[in-house]
């Protein structure tokens, strides 16, 4: 089964969030700030986090550098979700290793595209 | 753990992909509406905190934080107004960041948008779901125009008008068409200003360069690559970090609670019958289904704690908004809002507690030019204070303003019917405090729109005596009020004591009980009486007692109370301590609070009952009704002792040496035996009749001598002990029947007395001791004497007397009169210099010099200084190193320094000065 690690600090997010992914059969944790998200990675590490980027203690951003220095940090496919529309701020979390972006609120078909697109589901039901 | 086909979307979740939130939108409603009103809760302290600290970045990132964070999950719901507004919010608050300046109407701005999505929130909640109709445009406009303020921001890498994509207004949905093709997110409204479209950011993250060599550019869907090989570290696979707390549903917590009391009824019978029989073997796994009871009992009580923080949440929001609709300047503090309480007991009291904390801002807290005035910051301040004591939770609400104004307390209880003026010249301080705790009573001179409807106090006092706790008030003219409230832990189970009296059993709930004392006569643990009241004398403390069974109406009305046997148990309600009379106690119990039926409400000494291990009902005592019980009997005691003059029963640290003799019966009285003279013995036969008043030769003059006990008659042979009362010119003896002793011991005048010549009871060596006031024989023996004959001066002079000791004021004022001079005396310096401020015809001042808040070098200062008035005496009444206070007091203003007792050298210091003044005070 593959697993994934859900990053927000809003319990209706992940709540949105781990519906989905149980519904394409991942076995899902949660992590509710930055800090919380390396504990569970180094515990064990996810095949896909799904990071936000606006946390207390630790912004996604910060998670994703810190997490692409470990060892084996850079296996999770890495989608950075954000509210924030600026430009420069997708660029930054590109840099810093995300593997996809996408916006809040997002539905089931967009996450599940992304997740195509990271190469986690292998087709999309038509 | 094979690669596992993706499962079908559309059959595992019929109609996700179109309506994805349809299944179980009531838990997530439900979820939503809860983690957003925690979020708004503490972004309303966050912004009180930003605005006093606008240039500190983490608080500012916080609001930003929780204001983001609303806007993003309103997405997932639909609420499109919600998320409108938020994100209007979201982009000053963002423009903060970028450094714009933080007014005030910045942030009550943010406030009111606070207050609008929570005003949203609730018809949300009350449509389970649905968004109510209506516009936030204005908010949303004045937002935005805040955020666009002519301030040097950098403008974003692309601002939304050089974009016209952007701006597009209709909803630009690529279609669906998965077909191997980019599936490209959109937003299914028009951008708000400052976004940019998903195309640009589309752009973006394409173009963007990725620097991190192992990370994969996105691929197409493809080229989707093999899974990430699985390693040993998923080995916990099921460990959630975010799950080491989950939260439950109240109900469910409720009915655990409900369950494990029924458990703990059931332990107790078995210890019942365990108790019952002494041989069994299941002795030992009966113990141990007892502690693992008591344990599950703890464990769930502790999951019913939250920190009292959560009831105090809301108060700085409110604190803020009041102070500048009222325009003052207030400080909350709040200290301990990490003590944990029963949650249904901190529900309850929520709202009395924001109600007090208004009142302190509103009715306590002066006007800043006020407090300027009055020597004070012009910041007031309100603290806030939980800690745990006993089974309790004491929660105090303080403010440094006004304190309680008496005056209007006294004209308020009048006009409301309460007391008449007889009864309230008799009341102590806190009598008078007390009354604002009744029904439609306020004291504000205005009604404001933020309290003083007189709606207040009382409720608030109900409300909390309704879980069992209780309110106090102690307050001081100028320096500031303190609420004091006491509440139980939890309402549940409590410990109880069980007590039989008059053959009935009763429960004592144990937390209010200190001690039990086993009643002995002729011990130091005997019951007397002081005049009819039956007292118990503990440790040099005068407690008024009550039979349980008496006032429980178990004994026969005519029947008389005697204390020769039985137990009592010394409770402490609030500020009151009391003992009650029982027969006996046979254990404590772990008890199951069952409420009180409705009809039986109005039994206010009961407050429910419980079924004990033997199935036994039994009533449980409240200990609150027995407290208003013995304060109502007492009350009717103080107010005649308020008739003496001894208005306020402060206790009166330093140890004072008293007199003690014996007049008239065999209990034994006391006079301070700095007022006393000479001790004499006479004989009788020197006692003559002069117009029908016994005089006798005393050192060449005829002095008059009155009976202790009221007689006037004399024995006509043997001798008779007197003490020789003198105040310069006036001297008067005063016969006993036999002098006891001299002792040191401190005055409490806990009980006052019921007669008009004596100042109350202390406790003497363990025992109940009146003492006599000097003042009423004084007064006996110089009856037709005109007060002022020997001024001759003429005409009456006015001393001001400030002493905070009540004790000291009541045996330094009938010296004073007695030599002639009218005294109007006060509590505090600020109440002098208050009195000084509308009238300033007083001969001289008398004060002492060390007495809390202001001193009375202080106050010689500011009677020197701010009143300007220079001429008239101040003499200062020292009691620890003279030599430094007449040093000091010189350089303050004080004319004069005597030692608190001389009173010879305060006469004398009087004569001198007081009329030398004469010039500025006529």
């Amino acid at each position: 089964m593959k697993t994934c690690l859900i990053v927000d600090d809003s319990r209706v997010v992940r709540m949105v969030a781990r519906r989905f992914f149980e519904g394409w059969g991942f076995d899902t944790r949660e992590a509710a700030d930055g800090a919380e998200a390396l504990d569970a990675c180094a515990i064990a590490m996810p095949d896909v986090i799904l990071l936000d980027w606006n946390m207390p203690r630790m912004t996604g951003i910060e998670v994703l550098r810190q997490l692409r220095s470990w060892p084996r940090g850079t296996t999770p496919k890495v989608i950075f979700c954000t509210t924030q529309t600026d430009p420069a701020h997708i660029a930054a979390a590109i840099k810093a290793g995300a593997d996809e972006y996408i916006m809040k609120p997002f539905d089931a078909e967009i996450l599940e595209r992304k997740l195509v697109e990271v190469g986690l589901i292998a087709t999309v039901d038509a | 753990m094979a690669q596992e086909p993706p499962p079908n979307l559309v059959d595992a979740f019929p109609g996700l992909a179109v309506t994805p939130l349809e299944t179980n939108m009531d838990d997530l409603l439900r979820e939503f509406l809860t983690e957003t009103t925690e979020s708004l809760d503490v972004a309303d302290v966050e912004l009180v905190k930003f605005e006093r600290d606008p240039n500190n970045r983490e608080i500012l990132n916080n609001i930003f934080r929780l204001v983001h964070t609303i806007k993003g999950t309103c997405g997932f719901i639909g609420l499109t107004r919600l998320a409108a507004l938020a994100h209007a919010a979201e982009t000053l608050m963002d423009k903060f960041r970028d450094g714009i300046p933080v007014t005030q109407e910045a942030v009550s701005l943010v406030l009111v948008t606070i207050d609008r999505v929570k005003l949203i929130l609730g018809d949300i909640e009350a449509s389970e779901g649905q968004e109510p109709q209506g516009s936030d445009a204005d908010l949303i406009d004045q937002l935005l125009a805040m955020a666009t303020q002519p301030v040097a921001v950098e403008a974003p890498i692309a601002a939304p008008a050089a974009d016209p994509v952007s701006l597009v207004p209709a909803p630009i949905r690529t279609e669906a068409a998965p077909t191997g093709g980019k599936l490209i997110q959109t937003l299914e409204r028009e951008l708000l200003p400052g976004e940019v479209s998903l195309d640009e950011l589309e752009r973006v993250f394409r173009e963007t360069p990725v620097e991190t060599p192992q990370a994969k550019v996105p691929a197409g869907p493809a080229g989707a690559p093999a899974p990430a090989r699985r390693g040993d570290d998923d080995a916990s696979p099921t460990s959630s970090i975010a799950a080491q707390s989950i939260r439950v549903n109240v109900g469910t917590l409720e009915h655990l609670m409900t369950m494990v009391s029924e458990l703990v009824l059931t332990r107790n019978q078995l210890l019942e019958i365990a108790r019952r029989n002494e041989d069994h073997d299941y002795k030992v796994a009966l113990q141990r289904l007892s502690n693992v009871t008591g344990e599950l009992q703890d464990a769930i009580m502790r999951t019913r704690m939250q920190p009292i923080g959560n009831a105090w949440q809301k108060l700085p929001r409110i604190v803020r908004d009041l102070a500048q609709e009222l325009g003052k300047q207030v400080e909350l503090e709040m200290l301990g809002s990490e003590t944990e309480l029963d949650r249904q007991v901190l529900d309850q009291i929520k709202d009395p507690l924001t109600h007090m904390v208004r009142n302190s801002a509103d009715h306590g807290l002066e006007m800043p030019e006020d407090r300027r005035r009055a020597g004070k910051p012009e910041k007031g301040m309100i603290r806030l204070s939980a800690y745990h004591e006993g089974g309790f939770v004491i929660v105090k609400i303080s403010d440094d303003g006004k304190g309680l104004d008496i005056a209007r307390i006294k004209a308020k209880a009048l006009e409301n019917g309460l007391a008449d003026e007889a009864e309230l010249a008799k009341m102590s301080e806190t009598q008078l405090f007390r009354f604002i705790f009744h029904p439609g009573f306020s004291t504000a001179a205005k009604v404001t729109s933020v309290s003083g409807r007189g709606v207040g106090m009382d409720v608030v006092r109900s409300n909390i005596e309704a879980i069992g706790g209780t309110v106090d008030v102690q307050s001081r003219a100028g320096s500031g009020s303190t609420f004091v409230i006491k509440i139980p832990l939890t309402l549940a189970i409590m410990p109880a004591l069980i007590v039989e009296v008059s053959g009935e059993r009763c429960a004592v709930p144990q937390n209010a009980v200190l001690e039990l004392v086993r009643i002995q006569p002729n011990s130091e643990h005997a019951v007397r009486r002081l005049k009819d009241a039956p007292v118990l004398c503990l440790r040099n403390r005068l407690l008024p007692i009550v039979h349980l069974g008496r006032v429980l109406g178990l004994v026969p009305e005519q029947s008389e109370d005697t204390f020769d046997t039985g137990l009592i148990a010394v409770m402490q309600v609030g500020n009151e301590s009391f003992g009650i009379v029982v027969d006996s106690v046979s254990h404590t119990e772990e008890i199951v609070v069952k409420p009180m039926a409705s009809v039986l409400r109005q039994v206010t000494l009961v407050s429910g009952s419980t079924i004990l291990g033997d199935g036994h009902v039994i009533m449980i005592v409240d200990p609150n009704g027995l407290a208003q019980h013995v304060a109502a009997r007492s009350e009717s005691l103080a107010g005649q002792a308020a008739e003496n003059g001894q208005a306020n029963a402060e206790a009166e640290d330093a140890p004072v040496s008293l007199l003690l003799f014996r007049a008239g019966s065999q209990e034994i009285k006391a006079v301070p035996l700095s007022l006393v003279t000479r001790l004499e013995e006479l004989d009788r036969t020197r006692i003559e009749q002069v117009d029908g008043r016994a005089v006798i030769q005393y050192r060449g003059r005829l002095i008059p001598v009155v009976r202790a006990d009221g007689d006037t008659g004399y024995e006509k042979t043997g001798v008779q002990p007197m003490l020789v009362f003198s105040d310069d010119s006036r001297v008067m003896g005063l016969a006993v029947d036999e002098i006891v002793d001299i002792v040191e011991s401190r005055l409490d005048l806990e009980l006052a007395s019921a007669s008009a010549h004596a100042l109350g009871g202390a406790i003497i060596d363990g025992r109940a001791t009146e003492i006599l006031d000097v003042s009423h024989f004084l007064h006996l023996a110089f009856v037709d004497e005109p007060e002022t004959d020997r001024n001759a001066a003429g005409g009456r002079r006015h001393l001001l007397l400030v002493d905070d000791s009540a004790f000291f004021r009541e045996l330094i004022q009938p010296v004073l009169r007695g030599r002639g001079y009218a005294v109007t005396a006060c509590g505090s310096a600020r109440e002098a210099l208050e009195r000084l401020a509308s009238d300033r015809r007083y001969d001289a001042i008398v004060s002492d010099v060390e007495m809390p808040d202001m001193d009375g070098f202080r106050f010689a200062e500011a009677v020197r200084g701010d009143l300007g008035m220079t001429r008239v005496p101040i003499i200062a009444l020292a009691t620890a190193n003279p030599g430094l206070a007449i040093q000091r007091g010189r350089a303050a203003g004080f004319t004069d320094c005597v030692a608190k007792f001389d009173r010879p050298g305060l006469i004398s210091a009087l004569q001198e000065f007081a009329c030398a003044a004469e010039g500025e005070a006529a």
